[in-house]
């Protein structure tokens, strides 16, 4: 049943974050901010980098502010000024991208002005940008998400959430749906989803984590994986993909959002987060400095799969 | 290309039986890069060796592989070989159709296709080796030692009597740790002064030796053969080089009345002391907290005693640099707190057993000084309280050690002995008395200990009840003891006139915060980690730093003694050689590729990466890269396994090699 | 004479990753004691565990391996104190993922071989090659690399029709 999602309180925070983007801004605490815009299509919203007061009145956030921003920090930074603080508008899950940036050494905090967004959702689908945010029009991360208001943040607009329908948990429900079924039928499965590849490497690209320099994918000396789009190594590119984010993707899902073959890429990201959760007791994306579960242990970690 | 020769052995027939080494050496011989083939009866052998090196003269070889045992049988003979006829000997391999071919399979068509496969998969993967040069790393041929009590003096002593200049640091006043506060020592009650004081002025007179004492480690820097070691001095208020220990301070300081440390706070000292008589150096300080002079700024009697003027109020704490090649760790060890839980610990004292709160209730230590011909009473064993002989005295063993609830799970080891000790020293100072041990059972391993705990029972008359106590409590002058004997069966209730408890060892205060400093690795408990339990017991992980002592875990003296002596033979064998040469099997890092997000620091277990900053030629940091300490690094390759760009290398196990052998399967 | 072996129809490729100072040299003492096992296995030498990158297990799977070994030193016996605990965490999560992608974790076997353990070397390595004997060929990655490859016949009617219209 379609149940609405109260975005009333998205003018307020929009209000909120110009009125501190001005401030920071004139100020001279940051040198930008980035965070977003109206873009072009009825409804879509872009981001954008701004780095003058006067135009703090393009800042917006409505349920199509769907970016994760992070990504502008790293290695898509052209955009950004190299000196001063930057401020950037991140929604709990965004945060989380950030947090585990830090952690990797990518961001430092005392670089960043994180001014946060009480966030009840966004949309699935920017392909009908100016739609009603509903119980079935909204992103699949945000089903699950329980970091509606981002913890930490320099600035967060003081509004009062409002409360969320209960929702269908898509990612937790097709992973429990293909555990069920038999590894032939899932590797069937997971065969016809990455045949569709064309190893546009927009995944790679959107991906906060994939700020390699030189990913190993693209190397040939030896060749790791095939670059090829076709079925070896386009499965060989997902695996490994997903093993290196393990224990750091936080699920902004912004990979599964810019798949042009709608590759349900997240489910791979979720996949790993719950068992690593399982195994370790870990979550990414809630502690600067700490190791991660793949590049710490404990004596006492399960070996119950070890002969 | 390759000119790749390869030489398949018959291991007398060894080999030849189950493999057909002429067709191995006829199908290797077709591989792309394969310059040169043979088979011969014994590879390893002179002739063997000498055909090895005539075919890559005469066939002018780039790489050799050879098909034969076990690389960890004959690599290393190969390799010298190969290096003899002038290659680089990282441009051998072996590949094993004994062990892993031959040996373990009859049927000699599928041993030979193996043996091809095996040897075709080496030949692939030679051709990817890169040459290696040894690597050699400097040696400072100084030792620091950190800790003065027994252990750090052995090890001082052996490596300074063996030519090498050593550092001794010491947090306390004096050198002499806790042997300086025992009476006797096991199994052969001799005293332990009286062996222990020739050694600390040994130290103090060696001209090899520089001791701070009143001084602890800041900062530790470098690696093994090159550590840059900055120790604080903590202000002494008296001028070392002037002092001449005449004590003239001491006596005359007004401010009498401060429990000693040293004596477990049952003697007393001025507020200008030496924590002991034969403390070494013997030079005063001056406890700032209790003098008045630091307090209200008036007094200075003690400097204008000083006859060569040696006090000095002014005195600062000062940070001096010490250059040393290898670290020695004697930092040994305390006592279970049994007062209370200390905040954050793991430990949960105990509180149940009165001490503390009961004056006649201590600990092990506390005894020593009462049995000790230097300690608070001249010897005599005497109650805290009121000065009265205990006629009934209670030892109850296994305070905290090996009680997981109280958050302690190992055995101290040494209590067993001490307290066979204290009742034998007990029952030779107070002859009508009687000792009582409650203990769960007696450890007693180790040359003549069993004996010396029989004689404690059938000589000097000691019970022993095994069971532990449920309850003590203090009932007038007596401390009624209740425990069970669980020999017998039975309830025990002992009136005791005084009662010990035999605490655990754990390790010394700010145990973690060194290790962290030196960057070695610690369990749990804060005993720092030997690189290996068997094989590497005085060896940290982190190369060129040593265990001695306590530290490391509960331990007796000759244990001890003997792993502070190793530890000096460790470092003695490091400063043997001008360069440390090493397998030049180490990590590197591509920076063109390396973004900085050092997982490689991360799962590093030696501590060999490190950060550096690109710079371009004005000076502009461009990227933070890791940086591998070819010194420092262990050569696991567990960082190349974490990087996701694989921008570190291990050399020898590269990426390269290990996807030409898959491929060639 | 030895008995007559049984031939099997199916000889399966198994690929051993192993670190050299405990799993190698428990295959080198299965080897100095004559015990026998199949020979299906190819043995790979790592320093450590902790230098076995899950790529290349991956990449053995393509290859043409019909199982896969990873073996190392028991927990507290790495010869580089820590390689071992941080292998089995890395393999832990790998072979979760490959068993959500519908890889049949029968086919990959991690153990914990001593360098005093040629036994259950043996061991391991002859069920594993039991295993996957009867399992049959492992289809799934070689179907995927055959895919890569075009037959050079034009056999579906889509290609039909793009070849007519030239």
């Amino acid at each position: 049943m379609t149940q609405p999602i109260d975005t009333s309180i998205y003018a307020a925070v929009t209000e909120a974050i110009r009125s501190e983007a001005k401030r920071i801004l004139s100020e001279g605490q940051v040198s930008a901010i980035v965070g977003y815009a109206v873009a072009r299509r009825k409804g879509s919203a872009q981001p954008i980098v701004i780095s003058d007061a006067a135009d703090v009145s393009k800042l917006i956030f409505t349920p199509a502010c769907v970016n994760n921003l992070s990504v502008y920090l790293t290695k898509a930074k052209k955009e950004i000024p190299k000196n001063g603080k930057i401020g950037i508008v991140v929604k709990g899950c965004d945060l989380k991208a950030l947090v585990g940036l830090m952690g990797e050494s990518q961001l430092k905090r005392e670089d960043l002005f994180l001014i946060g967004v009480p966030c009840a959702g966004v949309l699935g689908s920017v392909l009908q940008p100016d739609t009603e945010l509903t119980s079935d029009t909204i992103a699949s991360k945000c089903r699950e998400c329980g970091e509606r208001l981002p913890q930490g943040c320099d600035f967060v607009p003081s509004v009062t959430l409002p409360a969320t329908p209960e929702q269908e948990q898509i990612y937790a429900a097709e992973i429990a749906r293909l555990e069920a079924l038999t590894p032939a039928e899932r590797w069937a499965y997971w065969k016809e989803q990455f045949s569709k590849c064309i190893k546009c490497y927009a995944c790679r690209q959107v991906c906060p984590f994939c700020f390699c320099e030189q990913c190993l994918c693209d190397r040939n000396k030896p060749q790791m994986v095939e670059t090829t789009p076709r079925p070896a190594g386009n499965f060989a590119w997902h695996v490994i993909r997903a093993m290196h984010l393990a224990g750091r993707c936080a699920g902004c899902a912004e990979c599964e959002r810019v798949c042009p073959m709608d590759i349900p890429l997240n489910l791979l990201n979720r996949k790993m987060a719950k068992e690593l959760k399982e195994l370790y007791d870990y979550e990414a994306g809630f502690e600067v400095n700490d190791k991660g579960p793949l590049a710490s242990y404990d004596d006492k970690d399960d070996q119950s799969f070890i002969k | 290309m390759s000119r790749i020769g390869v030489f398949i052995c018959h291991c007398g027939e060894n080999i030849s039986r189950t493999v057909d080494v002429e067709r191995v050496a006829r199908e290797v011989g077709q591989l792309p890069g394969v310059a040169f083939s043979t088979d011969y009866k014994y590879m390893c052998s002179d002739p063997g060796q000498n055909l090895l090196k005539k075919a890559i003269q005469e066939q002018k070889l780039s790489h050799v592989v050879v098909a034969a045992c076990s690389p960890r049988m004959h690599e290393r003979t190969f390799r010298k070989a190969v290096e003899a006829a002038g290659l680089n000997p990282f441009l051998c391999e072996m590949a094993n159709i004994r062990e892993h071919c031959s040996w373990v399979h009859e049927d000699k068509e599928e041993a030979t296709v193996k043996a091809v496969e095996i040897v075709g998969m080496m030949v692939e993967r030679v051709k990817k080796n890169r040459v290696l040069p040894t690597i050699t790393v400097p040696v400072t041929k100084r030792a620091l030692v950190i800790g003065g009590g027994i252990a750090g003096i052995q090890a001082a002593l052996d490596i300074a009597d063996c030519g090498h200049e050593v550092i001794l640091v010491e947090r306390e006043p004096s050198i002499g740790g806790h042997m300086a506060q025992l009476s006797e020592t096991f199994p052969t009650l001799d005293c332990s002064q009286c062996i222990m004081t020739p050694k600390m002025v040994d130290v103090a007179n060696h001209p090899k030796i520089k001791l701070y004492t009143w001084s602890e480690i800041e900062r530790v820097e470098g690696y093994i053969g090159n550590f840059q070691v900055t120790i604080k001095r903590k202000a002494r208020s008296v001028d070392e080089d002037k002092c001449t220990g005449c004590g003239v301070c001491m006596e005359k300081c007004p401010v009498r009345k401060i429990p000693n440390k040293f004596d477990c706070n049952l003697g007393m000292r001025p507020a200008i002391y030496v924590p002991f008589p034969q403390a070494v150096p013997n030079t005063p300080v001056i406890d700032r907290e209790n003098c008045i002079k630091f307090k209200t700024g008036k007094c200075g009697l003690c400097q204008k005693v000083c006859g060569p003027g040696a006090v000095d109020y002014e005195q600062e704490d000062i940070l001096i640099v010490e250059a040393v090649g290898a670290i020695v760790v004697a930092t040994g060890f305390d006592l279970y707190t049994i007062d209370e839980k200390p905040k954050g610990s793991l430990i949960k004292g105990y509180g149940e057993f009165g001490h503390g709160k009961i004056p006649d209730v201590v600990d092990g230590m506390t005894f020593e000084r009462l049995a000790s011909a230097s300690g608070p009473t001249g010897g005599k064993i005497l109650r805290p309280s009121d000065g009265k002989e205990p006629k009934q005295i209670v030892f109850i063993q296994c305070i905290g050690s090996r009680a997981r609830e109280k958050g302690i799970s190992y055995c101290s080891k040494v209590c067993c002995m001490y307290t066979a000790k204290h009742t034998m020293l007990y029952h030779h100072k107070v002859h009508d008395g009687q000792a009582y041990v409650f203990f769960m059972d007696a450890r007693t391993p180790g040359k003549s200990y069993d004996e010396f705990w029989r004689r404690s029972i059938e000589e000097e008359e000691a019970v022993y009840i095994r069971g532990m106590v449920s309850r003590l409590y203090q009932k007038g002058d007596k401390i009624v003891v209740m425990g069970s004997d669980i020999a017998v069966g039975v309830q025990v209730e002992i009136e005791a006139d005084m009662v010990v408890l035999a605490t655990a060892i754990q390790p010394q205060k700010g145990a973690d915060t060194l290790a962290q400093k030196l960057g070695i690795s610690y369990d749990k408990y804060n005993f720092y980690s030997e690189a290996h339990a068997k094989l590497r017991p005085v060896e940290c992980a982190t190369a060129g730093i040593y265990l001695a002592g306590a530290c490391q875990g509960p331990k007796d003296i000759p244990d001890t003694v003997s792993q502070a002596s190793a530890a000096a033979a460790k470092v003695m064998t490091l400063f043997s050689k001008d360069k440390l040469e090493r397998e030049p099997i180490v990590a590197r890092v591509k920076e063109a590729g390396c973004v900085g997000c050092f997982y490689c620091k991360k799962v590093c277990p030696y501590g060999a990466v490190e950060e550096k900053e690109i710079r371009d030629r004005q000076g502009n940091l461009i990227k933070v890269v890791a940086y591998v300490n070819p010194g420092v690094c262990g050569g696991c390759g567990t960082c190349q396994a974490t990087c996701p760009s694989k921008s570190v290398e291990l050399d020898g196990y590269t990426d390269e090699q290990i996807v030409a052998m898959i491929e060639s399967l | 004479m030895h008995p007559e072996k049984q031939k099997h129809a199916f000889e399966p490729k198994i690929i051993a990753f192993v670190c050299t100072w405990c799993t190698y040299a428990g295959a080198d003492l299965a080897g100095t004691s004559r015990m026998q096992y199949p020979s299906n296995v190819r043995v790979l030498k790592f320093p450590c565990t902790g230098r076995i990158d899950p790529v290349f297990i991956l990449k053995a799977f393509q290859q043409g391996a019909d199982g896969v070994l990873v073996s190392g030193c028991h927990p507290g016996d790495c010869h580089y104190i820590a390689g071992n605990f941080h292998a089995r965490r890395r393999f832990a999560a790998f072979r979760k993922l490959l068993e959500f992608v519908g890889v049949d974790l029968n086919r990959l076997q991690f153990s914990w071989v001593s360098a005093a353990e040629g036994g259950k070397w043996v061991e391991v390595v002859t069920d594993l090659t039991e295993k996957v004997r009867a399992m049959g060929l492992m289809t799934e990655f070689k179907e995927l690399a055959l895919e890569e490859q075009w037959s050079g016949t034009i056999d579906t009617p889509e290609l039909k029709e793009a070849y007519d219209q030239i």
